[in-house]
C-alpha cells in the first residue's frame, strides 16, 4: 500500500492514540537525556521542552525553543493480518537566539535543535503504551517510523524556524 | 484491554547489516553461526570471530538452482523433481572504504601499500618497503610494544601493517585471514605485510610503542611478527586468488524481529566495481558517493544434521509475543 496521506471517506478502525502518545513520550524521554535544559513552563509547570500541540491550549505564536509536535495526516492498510496506520507528525521548532547575545546565535541554537531532534528520532522505534490506564500499560507491537523530511529555515525578522515531518506507523493491537 | 498475542505482518525492515569472518582456507573450514544460540546478539557487538562491516545497500539475494523434473507416463508428466545444480550469489554495496571491504569487494587478493623505502624503483602495487621493526614482548592486539627509537618513526594518524616475514613458503599465507595464495616462491620478504589484514590505524606514540586505534583482526601478534607503515591500500583486476569468507546478514525487523542470512562460505564472483550514487538527487553531475560493489558466489557446505549439501540458512527470530 502506498502510504501517501489522504482523507478516508469510509470510517478509520483504527485508533492511534497510543501510538502517537508513545512517540511523543519517547521523544520526550530522549530529550531529557540529550539536553535536560531545554525545558518549557507551561501551566505552572516546567516540563522537557517539547509538547503536543493539540494536547494544549490554543496557541497565538508558537513557542520559542521548545519542539512542538503537529499531528496531520493518517492512512491505514486493513489487509494485514494486524491493520497497521500510519499517521504523519510534524515537528515544529524555531528560535530567535539569546538575549545576551542579542539574537545573533539564532543560527547555531537552530542547528542545536536540528541535532536534538535527530538524536531523539533514534532509534527508530518505541515501546508501545497505553498511557490511559494508570500506571501506562505496555502493549505487544512497537512504533516505529522512518528518516525525517526536513524543511528549509523559514525566516520571520528575527525568528528562524523549521519544520521536520516523519511517519509514523503502528499495528492496530486487539482492544484498541 | 490487550490481549497476550498479536498477528504479526511481514516484516519491516529500513536496512540490512553485514557480519565477515574468515573461511581457514587452508582447513577449508567456514566459521558456524547458529542462530539458536547467537541469533539474538547485540548488532553492534557480534560473536567473535564475526566481524562487523556495517550496514550495506541493495542487498540482493538471487537463487541459482536448477531443477529439473523426472518424467514418467505417456504423455510423460512429472513424476518428481531433482535438484540438478547449487548455486546462490549474493550481491550489495558496502557503504565504506576499509581493507576489509574493499578486499571482500575485489575479485582477487588485496594488498597494503607498504610505505617505500627511499629511493626505491616504482612498483604498481608498492616499491620496496621501508625496512620493518620488530615489536617488543608485551604487544596486545591493540598496543604493539616497541624500542623508544622505533616508536619515534611513527606517528599517530599513520597506518601500519604487521605480520611476520615471507620466508619463501607456498600455499595460502596469512593469519587468521588467508590474504593470498602463493603458488611458486617469492623473493619479496615483506610479502606478507602487503596481503595481510592484521593492518590499524595508530591513534596515540609514546616512548613505549603505538596504541591503535582498533584491535588487530588478528589479536595479539604472533612470535616473529614486524611492523611497517602502509600509506594505502591496492588491488587488481585479474590474478587467480579468491576470497572466501563466511558471511552473516541481519535485518532487524521493526518489531523486534529478526531475519538472518548465514552463507558459510562466500566467494568474491566478480572484479572490482564501483557505484556511484549522486548526494544530490537534482543535481546528478555534482558530488556523488562511491560505493563498493560487492557480487558473491554461495559455495556449499555439507550439513552434518542430514548430510545434506547447502548454500545458505536462512533463519528467522519472530517478533516477541507474535503468533507463529
Amino acid at each position: 500500500m502506498n502510504y501517501e496521506l489522504r482523507t478516508k471517506n469510509y470510517e478509520l478502525r483504527t485508533n492511534m492514540q497510543n501510538a502517537k502518545d508513545s512517540f511523543y513520550i519517547a521523544l520526550r524521554t530522549r530529550l531529557v537525556t540529550i539536553n535536560p535544559e531545554r525545558t518549557i513552563l507551561l501551566r505552572g509547570t516546567v516540563r522537557p521542552g517539547i509538547l503536543v500541540e493539540e494536547a494544549e491550549a490554543p496557541f497565538t505564536q508558537l513557542p520559542n525553543d521548545v519542539f512542538v509536535l503537529r499531528w496531520l495526516g493518517l492512512a491505514v492498510d486493513m489487509d494485514l493480518a494486524s491493520t497497521m496506520a500510519a499517521a504523519e507528525c510534524e515537528i515544529l521548532y524555531q528560535t530567535c537566539g539569546t538575549q545576551s547575545f542579542g539574537g545573533l546565535d539564532r543560527g547555531r541554537l537552530l542547528s542545536e535543535m536540528d541535532e536534538e531532534l535527530m538524536g531523539m528520532l533514534k532509534p527508530f522505534y518505541a515501546p508501545k503504551l497505553n498511557y490511559a490506564t494508570t500506571p501506562p500499560a505496555e502493549m505487544l507491537t512497537q512504533v516505529f517510523w522512518d528518516e525525517p523530511g526536513l524543511g528549509p529555515v523559514a525566516v520571520q525578522r528575527d525568528r528562524l524556524s523549521r519544520s521536520a515531518k516523519v511517519m509514523v506507523y503502528s499495528y492496530q493491537e486487539q482492544g484498541e | 484491554m490487550s490481549a497476550n498475542w498479536f498477528s504479526a505482518p511481514a516484516p519491516v525492515a529500513r536496512r540490512v547489516r553485514g557480519y565477515f569472518a574468515p573461511v581457514n582456507r587452508a582447513a577449508q573450514t567456514p566459521v558456524l553461526f547458529d542462530a539458536s544460540e547467537q541469533g539474538g546478539f547485540s548488532l553492534d557487538a557480534p560473536p567473535a570471530p564475526w566481524i562487523d562491516l556495517g550496514w550495506i545497500q541493495g542487498f540482493t539475494r538471487k537463487p541459482g538452482s536448477k531443477s529439473s523434473p523426472v518424467l514418467a507416463g505417456i504423455p510423460a508428466a512429472t513424476l518428481e523433481q531433482v535438484r540438478e545444480t547449487l548455486e546462490a550469489q549474493v550481491s550489495f554495496q558496502f557503504l565504506s572504504w576499509t581493507k576489509l571491504t574493499m578486499a571482500l569487494a575485489t575479485g582477487s587478493q588485496h594488498m597494503n601499500l607498504l610505505a617505500p623505502a627511499s629511493g626505491a624503483a616504482a612498483a604498481a602495487d608498492g616499491a620496496q618497503a621501508s625496512s620493518a621493526v620488530i615489536p617488543q614482548s608485551g604487544s596486545t592486539a591493540s598496543f604493539i610494544a616497541l624500542a623508544a627509537a622505533d616508536a619515534a618513526k611513527f606517528t599517530a594518524g599513520s597506518m601500519v601493517a604487521i605480520d611476520v616475514d615471507y620466508a619463501g613458503q607456498t600455499g595460502f599465507v596469512g593469519a587468521p585471514v588467508a590474504g593470498a595464495y602463493v603458488r611458486q616462491a617469492l623473493t619479496d620478504v615483506d610479502y606478507i605485510r602487503r596481503v595481510t589484514f592484521n593492518v590499524g590505524l595508530v591513534a596515540q606514540v609514546s616512548s613505549a610503542g603505538i596504541t591503535l586505534a582498533e584491535p588487530l583482526l588478528g589479536g595479539t601478534p604472533q612470535a616473529g611478527a614486524k611492523l611497517q607503515a602502509l600509506i594505502g591500500f591496492v588491488d587488481r583486476e585479474g590474478g587467480s586468488f579468491y576470497q572466501e569468507w563466511s558471511a552473516l546478514f541481519v535485518m532487524q525487523g521493526s518489531q523486534g524481529e529478526r531475519i538472518l542470512f548465514y552463507y558459510p562460505r562466500l566467494q568474491t564472483a566478480a572484479g572490482a566495481e564501483e557505484t556511484a550514487i549522486p548526494l544530490d538527487g537534482k543535481h546528478a553531475d555534482g558530488q556523488a558517493r562511491v560505493l563498493l560493489k560487492g557480487q558473491f558466489l554461495a559455495l556449499p557446505v555439507t550439513d552434518p544434521l542430514d548430510g545434506e549439501r547447502v548454500l545458505c540458512y536462512r533463519s528467522f527470530l519472530p517478533a516477541p509475543k507474535a503468533l507463529v
